[in-house]
């Protein structure tokens, strides 16, 4: 049996406790026939949609298996700064007093993913929209602007963020 | 007694949301700065919701739904905004700056 195979067989046995996962919770009940009918129904299609589910090359990667509790703490601070940042977005629209302006800075972050999740993230911040991404040069629209020097600019807008996500994917 | 405090700080607080944020799309001025106050203070508005009916169902089956529900509304949300904004940015629409008071010359 080459790495090959043995790879095949590994990303139909994630995929199928994935499926499984997602079936649990959905149903919600935990009878013997509603089990079996789980594995059988998630083990053909794992069958089937392996190959779209996990890639052929991404064995290498950190991308299958995140470190989790990194990523735990990434979701509560975005939760926080939404929060944060949501009431900032509320006292402007009361008091009328904006100043927009777009800001260009760039990115350390390496990976696909990880740049994709900045970019959401940002967005997902009242505040800040990003306007374009292209490699790793973003254009950001800021709703009330400190600065539009590019690096403090960037410092302030990526926050946490960055040192986050490139420690959990690079 | 305190669980429904909670959920009825974090509906009160959706309810805020909403209303101010769709308040803010008739104030601003631009394209960018509508999109920032709608789609924005809408998605923390929708994510009290979630936070809410979370609390309100408790450790079930429910609430591992509406989790799923929430991380699909995370990735999906911040998308559509910036499919808006960049449309907008693509066809060269100049945002709107606030008018500086011109500056005098020196004698």
């Amino acid at each position: 049996m080459d790495a090959l195979t043995k790879w095949k067989i590994v990303r139909i046995l994630l995929t199928t406790i994935y499926l499984m996962f997602g079936w649990i919770l959905f149903s919600g009940t935990f009878t013997l026939t509603s089990i079996t009918l789980g594995l059988v129904f998630s083990s053909t299609v794992a069958f089937f949609t392996y190959s779209l589910f996990i890639e052929k090359g991404e064995a290498a990667r950190r991308s299958l298996l995140p470190r989790v509790y990194l990523v735990g703490v990434y979701f509560l601070l975005l939760v926080f700064k939404m929060y944060v940042a949501s009431f900032e977005v509320l006292l402007s629209v009361l008091r009328g007093r904006i100043n927009p302006r777009v800001v260009h800075f760039r990115t350390r972050l390496k990976s696909d993913i990880a740049r994709v999740l900045l970019a959401n993230s940002i967005t997902m911040t009242p505040g800040t929209v990003t306007l374009n991404l292209d490699d790793d040069h973003l254009i950001v629209h800021w709703l009330n602007a400190k600065t539009t020097h590019s690096r403090y600019a960037g410092n302030i807008i990526k926050g946490d963020f960055e040192e986050i996500l490139k420690r959990i994917w690079i | 007694m305190i669980l429904a405090i909670l959920i009825q700080f974090f509906l009160f607080l959706g309810i805020i949301f909403a209303v101010l944020g769709n308040l803010g799309v008739l104030i601003f001025p631009d394209v960018y700065t509508r999109l920032q106050a709608s789609s924005t203070c809408t998605t923390t508005s929708v994510f009290s919701f979630f936070i809410a009916g979370m609390l309100y169902s408790g450790f079930s089956p429910i609430t591992g739904k509406i989790l799923v529900i929430t991380v699909f509304f995370i990735v999906s949300s911040p998308v559509s905004a910036h499919i808006v904004a960049r449309f907008a940015w693509n066809r060269e629409i100049v945002p709107w700056r606030k008018l500086t008071p011109p500056i005098r010359e020196k004698q």
